[in-house]
């Protein structure tokens, strides 16, 4: 009996012809070339049609070339081929939060963590989906169970800050945001909650001292206007005026960014007191030797809440 | 200067905290914690050397001089920092290459206030550039008063003296300043031309010195220094300069025209006229034109006489 060529390559697979064509897709996705990886691909699940790795690459593929739904449906045959596939459920997962299937993309964590409960990826990961779903105590659970496997990572101190702050717990998340910059002071998400957390406090000029750090790292419009409304409440117009244009120079759609502008510019006439060298004006502390020694003390204390 | 430990830093003691701040080049001003935390990370930060690459600052100023002020202006804005100077003195650079100029006194104000006392002279700048002379000389002078002997300083103030009317007094802050600098000797001739404009061409000429220099570029202060002489009535002086000048450079035409008038003075009118054609050829100025115009004309020759018809003797 004689078996057609591509029967014969279908039943008896040469293993060294699957893993060139599956090394050559990988090195075609990693050099940005979809096309030529999908063409891979393609000879590589037509040689083993049951193999989850290649369609856990080539959902990566699809997702990377815009394909959602083609990158879904690969990474669901992955898990069918292998539903304890970690790979197959992160790649899942980050698809449906492409397509804000918020909901589902929660289950997919749930469904990983159900046989790998140590998956650290996908307590964060769980964690963030469950804050945008505005699901906060059970965010914060999952950003302990991250922080119990490892207490040093600074951007789950971060992330369980920010869900303490949605839930009003303003000073357990000033802890946490501290933790975070103990761990990484150039984690510049924590520097930016800290900035919000004391504008909302109204404490203007730690708001200020904060904004400014993580601006140096990156800009952001809603870090302007924070800063730009801190310098408002110090009573420098000329500052939270820069601040503000800034901020709408990223972002002309922010219309509180507008509204504050207006009034600083209105401030201008009446007050515009210039902190010269002091970058900590407005966070006076009695005693303090750097204090002690300030030329704009009587200002600061003023300010000072 | 060695860099200390981050545990050195933690543990420091107030006046030690601000000897790091001092030998690091940081700004020692501020709360304690907050000058603390300065210091802590410029100690991290030297910890690890990033690989180069262009900043904000460094973009913003190519942007300044490449003509696209307002681009760079929002860069310097981002670029800001309250412990450094330099961003402020940028970002007004940017406000005056965009025409906005009492924004830009203002920003280096600003960088005044951090301690820049050099920026004070780019306020000069700004500020001479919107007109406001008295405040531009104002600026230099608080300059000058902790750099008393400073050459930018000085030209800067001597020209808005001359600018706003006082041209006296900007030569003789010129002349301060070659008396002071005798390493750079055009100062001399600048101030004798800054005499001369001010109509002062006697204390010209003790500014311009014994014997003027024609090499190179200097040979504008020589022709000036024997206009002064030729404005002082010593016309033989004068010429000779004025020869000189020639001949180091004979296509110059405002030496042919100093030299025609010269020789005016000296009534050769031939000698006038022939140098003021040769620098009206080369120039084409009104006051050469003048000059030309005034050479008196040679009277006319008397005409010949025609010889006489012989009378026939009478046979």
């Amino acid at each position: 009996m004689t078996l057609a060529p591509d029967t014969t390559e279908r039943f008896l697979p040469s293993v060294d012809r699957l893993e060139s064509a599956m090394h050559a897709a990988r090195r075609a996705f990693e050099r940005g070339d979809t096309d030529a990886a999908l063409g891979q691909l393609g000879a590589v699940l037509k040689l083993k049609p049951e193999y989850d790795v290649a369609w856990i690459l080539k959902g990566a593929v699809l997702q990377k070339a815009g394909d959602r739904e083609g990158a879904l449906d690969a990474f669901m045959q992955a898990l069918r081929c292998n539903g304890d596939s970690k790979e197959g459920w992160m790649g899942l997962a980050s698809v449906l939060h492409e397509l804000g299937r918020l909901k589902e993309e929660a289950e997919a964590y749930d469904r990983l963590l159900a046989f790998d409960p140590r998956s650290f990826d996908a307590w964060i990961d769980k964690g963030s989906v469950l804050h945008e779903l505005q699901d906060y105590a059970g965010a914060i659970r999952c950003y302990e169970e991250v922080l119990a496997l490892r207490p040093e990572y600074a951007a789950a101190w971060n992330n369980k800050g920010a869900a303490l702050l949605r839930l009003g717990h303003e000073a357990d998340a000033a802890r946490c945001f501290e933790e975070a910059l103990q761990f990484d002071p150039d984690c510049v998400d924590a520097m930016a909650n800290r900035t919000y957390l004391y504008e909302k406090q109204g404490y203007h000029g730690e708001a200020v001292l904060w904004a400014d750090r993580a601006l140096r790292i990156r800009e952001a419009p809603g870090l302007w206007y924070a800063k730009g409304l801190a310098h408002l409440g110090l009573l420098e117009s000329t500052l939270a005026i820069r601040s503000l244009d800034r901020a709408l120079a990223l972002d002309p759609t922010l219309k509180e960014a507008t509204a504050a502008l207006r009034r600083a510019t209105a401030m201008r006439g009446k007050s515009d007191f210039y902190r010269g060298p002091y970058e900590c004006f407005g966070t006076h502390l009695e005693g303090d030797p750097g204090c002690e020694e300030c030329e704009i003390r009587p200002r600061c204390r003023e300010v000072t809440p | 200067m060695s860099v200390p430990s981050a545990a050195e830093v933690e543990h420091a003691d107030w006046p030690t905290l601000q000897g790091m701040c001092r030998s690091l080049g940081l700004n020692p001003k501020g709360r304690s914690g907050v000058v603390r935390m300065r210091v802590l990370e410029h100690v991290r930060r030297r910890g690890r050397p990033e690989s180069w690459r262009a900043g904000r600052d460094h973009m913003a100023a190519l942007l300044t001089r490449l003509g696209f002020p307002d681009l760079a202006e929002d860069l310097w804005e981002s670029a800001i920092r309250l412990d450094a100077p330099a961003p402020w003195v940028g970002l007004g650079q940017a406000q005056v290459a965009g025409g906005f100029l009492s924004e830009a006194a203002k920003s280096f104000d600003r960088a005044i206030q951090m301690g820049d006392t050099s920026a004070l002279l780019n306020r000069a700048e700004a500020l001479g550039a919107g007109g406001d002379y008295d405040q531009a000389i104002a600026a230099c002078e608080s300059y000058l008063a902790s750099h008393p002997t400073d050459l930018r300083a000085l030209a800067m103030k001597a020209d808005f003296l001359a600018r706003s009317g006082f041209k006296e007094e900007g030569a003789r802050i010129l002349l301060a300043a070659a008396d002071s600098h005798p390493e750079f000797p055009f100062l001399h001739a600048g101030a004798g031309t800054e005499f001369l404009r001010a109509g002062r061409p006697e204390v010209a000429l003790e500014a311009f010195g014994p014997t003027p220099r024609m090499e190179g570029g200097a040979i504008e202060g020589a022709l000036n220094h024997g206009a002064a002489l030729l404005l002082l009535g010593r016309t033989r002086e004068a010429i000779d300069i004025f020869q000189q000048a020639l001949e180091k450079a004979p296509e110059r035409g405002e030496a042919l025209n100093n030299l025609g008038v010269a020789y005016l003075q000296m009534d050769e009118p031939k000698l006038a006229a022939s140098n003021l054609a040769r620098a009206a050829k080369r120039v084409d100025s009104p006051r050469i034109r003048l000059n030309l115009a005034k050479v008196p004309k040679a009277p006319p020759r008397p005409r010949a006489k025609k010889p006489a018809a012989r009378k026939k003797s009478n046979p």
